[in-house]
């Protein structure tokens, strides 16, 4: 039986799977490929900004995915190693562009302005457009939060700063996001 | 609205934020990286180990030499340097031993010899042996040859005086009854 995405849900499917990777079987490569490539390339997409950064990311993630699968000890939780493997890929390629993920000097963490959004019809275009033009510090924290659902904890990990600066970029990313829809009337 | 629509409305619509997959070219790269061509296989395997490899590579290097110098020492022998001495040895060596067991067969009394001296009469090889070693180095060498043939002449020599000597003193016959009496 072939994986796919929705079936990876399956404890036996995924093991046997993992299994056969770990023996070098190719033919599970290409499998495990085609359950994951899509939502991996998706969070590249997000993290890198444009499609080819986004695929040459991916390939570098999945090339280290099968050479290290045989230290996977958990064949349960392949999905959040390989999404973690790709994270990590998209951040040290953001790293080689010269991003810097720098604690902000006020390590309070802001208040979050209370903004009426009754005047917000959001839609899915304008948020996309929105966060594609935001500077990739804060697309970086809001992709990492909204997105691919880590917590702030984790995020400050990974980008090595403070808790508190993940909150504040992720607030201040957020109000970047609904200054630019108002700006370019993305919303009507 | 909430003040977290904005998050609510992503978690609402998240499907519709997913774009297409990777294009055909990701896997075909990976592929490519999966399954090296086959003509390199064998320089990566040496490449990757080179050091069980290089130890390989000692082992049957030392095979070949340890099996040349046991071919080598094989042909050192007396018997492939030269045939025809090894031919004379096996005679002299004979003729030696038998004239050595009648001298023993005199009581001491007779020969005038203690245990040291009996010893000395032994076919002692020292020379001989020195000889030998020569002609397996200088194979074809006629003047070793002559040289180790003359030495048992000389020790045949050598050993038929003392048994002439001996017989003057005492008489085979003689010899035998003072053996029978012994018994």
């Amino acid at each position: 039986m072939q994986a796919s995405a929705n079936n990876l849900n399956n404890t036996s499917i995924t093991d046997h799977l993992v299994s056969r990777c770990k023996k070098g079987d190719t033919l599970a490569f290409r499998e495990l490929y085609n359950a994951y490539s899509a939502a991996m390339y998706n969070i590249c997409l997000r993290m890198t900004g444009n499609p080819a950064d986004a695929e040459d990311t991916l390939q570098e993630a999945f090339m280290q995915v099968f050479k290290n699968i045989e230290r996977l000890e958990n064949a349960g939780s392949v999905t959040a190693w390989i999404k973690r493997i790709v994270v990590n890929h998209c951040l040290s390629h953001l790293r080689r562009k010269k991003v810097y993920f720098e604690e902000v000097d006020n390590i309070d963490v802001e208040e979050e302005t209370v903004v009426d959004e009754s005047d917000f019809a959001w839609t899915v275009a304008a948020i996309k457009e929105a966060i594609h033009v935001l500077p990739h510090g804060y697309r970086t924290v809001l992709n990492l939060y909204i997105f691919e659902e880590y917590s702030h904890k984790e995020i400050a990990s990974m980008l090595d700063i403070s808790e508190s600066t993940v909150k504040t970029q992720y607030m201040r990313a957020k109000d970047k996001v609904r200054q630019i829809i108002k700006q370019r009337k993305l919303i009507r | 609205m909430s003040e977290n629509s904005f998050e609510d409305f992503v978690r609402q619509h998240r499907q519709e934020f997913e774009a297409p997959g990777p294009g055909p070219r990701v896997w075909a790269n990976l592929e490519e990286q999966l399954n090296p061509p086959r003509k390199n296989r064998v320089i990566q395997m040496i490449g990757r180990h080179w050091l069980k490899a290089a130890a390989i590579l000692v082992l049957l290097v030392n095979s070949v030499m340890i099996y040349q110098f046991l071919q080598m020492k094989k042909s050192q022998h007396l018997i492939n340097v030269s045939p025809e001495m090894q031919e004379a040895k096996t005679y002299y060596t004979s003729q030696i031993e038998q004239r050595l067991e009648t001298i023993k067969s005199y009581p001491n009394s007779v020969l005038g010899l203690d245990s040291v001296g009996r010893k000395e009469l032994e076919l002692r090889n020292e020379t001989y042996q020195m000889l030998e070693t020569e002609l397996i180095q200088n194979p074809g060498n006629e003047r070793i040859k002559a040289a180790m043939v003359r030495y048992y002449q000389m020790k045949l020599d050598l050993l038929d005086k003392i048994l002439e000597e001996l017989r003057e003193k005492q008489p085979v016959s003689q010899k035998q009854s003072n053996y029978e009496r012994e018994i």
